[in-house]
C-alpha cells in the first residue's frame, strides 16, 4: 500500500514536470516567434521572402544569388526550388512565385496561362550552358562535323536509314555508329532537337535514350563507334580520365568549327549548342515588393557572370549585362518606380 | 489400424531427408530473421565510412558544421539552421499531436461505449496509422500551404508530423491506460471518487510513463520524415529559422538536398549529417527506454 503510494506520487511529480517543460517550451516558441517579428523589422534595406521557382539547371545559379543577396541583407530570404522550367512555369504562371529560373524560353501553352492569370513578365538572360557532342578520343576520323551532318544523323528521318559512318561523310569508315542520347524528359533534348534537326522533339528513334548523361559520356568513352551529345560539364567532369572529347562543331555565326570552351561560348562562336539561361521576373511581384524584387534583379545582374562561373556554368557577354539593366529599369519604369528607389544600384 | 498399413507408414518415411528438410528450413528461417539485422549493418557501415572519408579526405570540421548553415559552397556548409529547424519542428509537433492524442486516447479506453461508432473510429485510428507518410504532406500542403496561404513554413511542417504521429501517440496511450490494473480505478470510485478524479489522480499518472515512451517514439520517427516536408515545400532553406512562422529546411531534407548534389563534398557532408540525425534518433529512442525501465516496474 505504502508502495502503491509513493508510486503513484512519483508519477505525478513526472508528469507536473512534464506540463512545465512543455509549457517552458512553448514560452520559448513564443518568445522566438517575437524575435523574428522584431528582426524582420529592424534594419536598413530590402527585407521579406522571395520566392524563386524553376530550372533544376539554373537553379545553382539563382540560388548562389540569392546567398550572397542574404549575406549582403540579413534580412531578406530567396527560397529557391528547383522543380524543373516546366513545372515552375506552372507556379509562375499562377503568381506563386517571384522569380523564375528556365532552361529555355516560356512557350507558347504557359503564355497561354501567365495571360490567363493576369502575370506580366520579362525575362533576363544570366548565364550560358553548353551542349557537347561527343566522340571517343581513338576515333581519329572525325575532326569536326558541321550542322547539316548532325541533323542528317539525328533527325526522325535518319532513323535505320543512316547507321554507318559512311553514310554521313564518304571518306569516314563503313562502320556502324552507336549512338547516344538524352532522352525526351530533359529540357537539354528540347534545345538540341529544336537547335539541329528544326523542330523541338523531332529525333530518329534507333538511339540509346537515357536520362542520365553521365552514361551517355561513359558509353561513348567505352565505345570506338560510340557518338552522342549532352551537357558540357558531365565532359569536363570525365574527359581528363577517360578516353573522350569534344567534337568541333560548325558555328551558324561564321561556318567555321569551334570546340566548345569557355572563349568560344562566351564569345558566342560556340552557337547554336550554347543555350542562353533565363530568368524571369513577375511584374505584379515587382511592383508589390519593388525594392526587395527590384534590388534583387539588380543585384543578380550586377553579379550573374561570377555567379555563372562560380557555378560552372559561362558568362553571357557583357553587353548582355546591359541590356539586362535596361530591361530592369524599363520594368520599373511600368511599374511606376525609379531605378533611384532600389537599394541596390548597377555597378 | 492393422500392422501392415504401419509398416507401410514406417517405410515410407526417410527420416534423415524429414531431419535435413527440418534443418533447411531453420536454416531458411534464420537467414530470414538475420536479413534485416545484416542489411542495417550495411547501411551503418556504408554511411560510418562516408562520415570517416568525409571527416579525413574533405576536411569537414564537425566545429564549423554544427555552427554553420547551409550553403551553395560545400566549404561552408553546416548543419545548425537544419539542426534548429528541426528541434523547433519536434516541439511544436509534441504540442499540436500531444494533447489531442492523448485527449482521443482517454476518451477511447476511460469514457467511449462500446458501439458502432467508436469501433469505426478505433478502425479509422489503424487505417491512419498505415497511411504513407507523403499523404500528409499533401494534405498539409493542399490544406494549409496553399489552401488558406500559410507557406511553407514550420507551422506546416509541424501539422504535417503531428497527422502522421496522431495514431502512433493514440495507439500507445491507449496500450498505457489498458495496462493500468482495473483494481486502481476500482478503489478510487469505491472512495466515491467521480471519472475524472480517477482518471486525473490515478490512471493517467500510473500510464504517464508508457505515454511518455510512445510519444518520444512517434517524435523519433517524425523526426526523421523527409516525405512529408519535402511536399509541404520545406528543402532549399539553409538558414537558422527564429520562430514557428519561418521558412526552414530540417535535417532530413538538408540531408536530402546535399544528397541530390553532384559534388561528392556535399554527398560526404549528408553522410555527416546522417550520422548526426541518426544521434538525435538514438538518444531519443535511448530517453524513451530510459522512462519506460525507470517507472514501469513500480505499478
Amino acid at each position: 500500500m505504502t508502495d502503491n503510494k509513493s508510486g503513484r506520487s512519483s508519477f505525478s511529480g513526472v508528469s507536473r514536470r512534464n506540463f512545465l517543460t512543455i509549457g517552458a517550451l512553448t514560452g520559448a516558441v513564443s518568445v522566438a516567434g517575437c524575435g523574428d517579428v522584431l528582426s524582420g523589422g529592424s534594419g536598413d534595406g530590402p527585407s521579406g521572402t522571395i520566392d524563386a521557382s524553376g530550372s533544376n539547371t539554373v537553379a545553382p545559379i539563382t540560388s548562389w544569388a540569392g546567398e550572397n543577396f542574404e549575406n549582403e541583407y540579413p534580412d531578406v530570404l530567396v527560397d529557391v526550388a528547383p522543380e524543373g522550367t516546366g513545372a515552375g512555369f506552372q507556379e509562375f504562371c499562377r503568381g506563386n512565385s517571384g522569380v523564375q529560373s528556365a532552361s529555355r524560353e516560356i512557350t507558347g501553352d504557359e503564355v497561354d496561362l501567365c495571360s490567363e492569370n493576369n502575370i506580366d513578365y520579362g525575362f533576363l538572360e544570366v548565364g550560358l550552358d553548353g551542349l557537347s557532342v561527343v566522340k571517343n578520343s581513338e576515333n581519329d576520323w572525325v575532326d569536326n562535323i558541321t550542322l547539316e551532318e548532325l541533323q542528317l544523323i539525328w533527325e526522325f528521318e535518319a532513323t535505320e536509314e543512316v547507321t554507318r559512318w559512311s553514310d554521313v561523310r564518304d571518306e569516314w569508315p563503313d562502320e556502324e555508329m552507336q549512338l547516344h542520347a538524352r532522352d525526351s524528359a530533359s529540357g537539354t533534348f528540347d534545345y538540341f532537337t529544336e537547335a539541329i534537326n528544326g523542330e523541338m522533339g523531332d529525333i530518329r528513334d534507333d538511339y540509346s535514350a537515357t536520362s542520365q548523361t553521365n552514361e551517355i559520356m561513359g558509353a561513348v568513352a567505352d565505345n570506338l563507334h560510340g557518338f552522342g551529345w549532352g551537357g558540357l560539364g558531365y565532359l569536363r567532369d570525365i574527359e581528363d580520365d577517360q578516353p573522350i572529347e569534344a567534337v568541333p562543331v560548325e558555328s551558324d555565326e561564321d561556318g567555321e568549327f569551334y570546340l566548345p570552351d569557355q572563349d568560344n561560348i562566351e564569345e558566342g562562336l560556340y552557337s547554336p549548342l550554347a543555350r542562353p539561361l533565363f530568368a524571369y521576373v513577375n511584374l505584379a511581384t515587382l511592383e508589390e515588393k519593388t525594392d526587395l524584387i527590384g534590388s534583387f534583379v539588380r543585384f543578380y545582374v550586377n553579379g550573374a557572370q561570377e555567379f555563372a562561373r562560380d557555378e560552372d556554368f559561362y558568362a553571357a557577354p557583357d553587353e548582355v549585362t546591359e541590356e539586362n539593366h535596361d530591361k530592369i529599369d524599363d520594368w520599373l519604369d511600368q511599374v511606376g518606380a525609379s531605378p533611384d528607389d532600389l537599394t541596390v544600384q548597377r555597378d | 489400424m492393422s500392422a501392415e498399413t504401419d509398416d507401410a507408414l514406417f517405410t515410407d518415411i526417410d527420416l534423415g531427408w524429414e531431419h535435413r528438410k527440418n534443418r533447411i528450413f531453420l536454416g531458411l528461417i534464420f537467414a530470414a530473421s538475420m536479413f534485416g539485422v545484416v542489411m542495417l549493418a550495411l547501411l551503418l557501415l556504408d554511411v560510418a565510412t562516408d562520415f570517416y572519408v568525409g571527416i579525413t579526405e574533405y576536411n569537414i570540421s564537425l566545429g564549423e558544421f554544427f555552427t554553420r548553415d547551409g550553403s551553395r559552397r560545400e566549404e561552408l556548409s553546416g548543419f545548425r539552421g537544419a539542426i534548429v529547424a528541426s528541434i523547433f519542428l519536434m516541439v511544436l509537433t509534441a504540442i499540436l499531436s500531444f494533447f489531442v492524442g492523448v485527449g482521443s486516447a482517454i476518451y477511447l479506453e476511460e469514457y467511449a461505449p462500446n458501439n458502432r461508432t467508436t469501433r469505426l473510429i478505433e478502425a479509422n485510428l489503424a487505417n491512419l496509422a498505415g497511411v504513407p507518410s507523403i499523404v500528409y504532406g499533401l494534405l498539409a500542403l493542399a490544406a494549409f500551404v496553399n489552401g488558406i496561404g500559410m507557406g511553407p513554413i514550420l507551422v506546416a511542417g509541424a501539422i504535417a508530423l503531428a497527422l502522421l504521429v496522431m495514431p502512433i501517440i493514440i495507439v500507445s496511450t491507449q496500450e498505457a491506460l489498458r495496462a493500468v490494473p482495473d483494481g486502481l480505478r476500482n478503489g478510487s470510485y469505491a472512495t466515491g471518487a467521480t471519472e475524472w478524479q480517477t482518471i486525473r489522480r490515478v490512471v493517467l499518472p500510473a500510464a504517464i510513463p508508457g505515454i511518455m515512451t510512445g510519444t518520444i517514439l512517434a517524435l523519433a520517427r517524425a523526426i526523421g520524415e523527409t516525405a512529408p516536408l519535402i511536399m509541404v515545400g520545406a528543402i532549399f532553406v539553409n538558414r537558422v529559422p527564429f520562430g514557428p512562422f519561418d521558412r526552414f529546411s530540417a535535417m532530413p531534407t538538408q540531408i536530402y538536398n546535399w544528397a541530390n548534389e553532384p559534388s561528392q563534398h556535399f554527398i560526404h557532408l549528408a553522410a555527416v549529417g546522417i550520422v548526426v540525425l541518426l544521434a538525435f534518433m538514438f538518444v531519443m529512442n535511448g530517453i524513451a527506454i530510459y522512462v519506460r525501465n525507470r517507472y514501469e516496474t513500480e505499478v
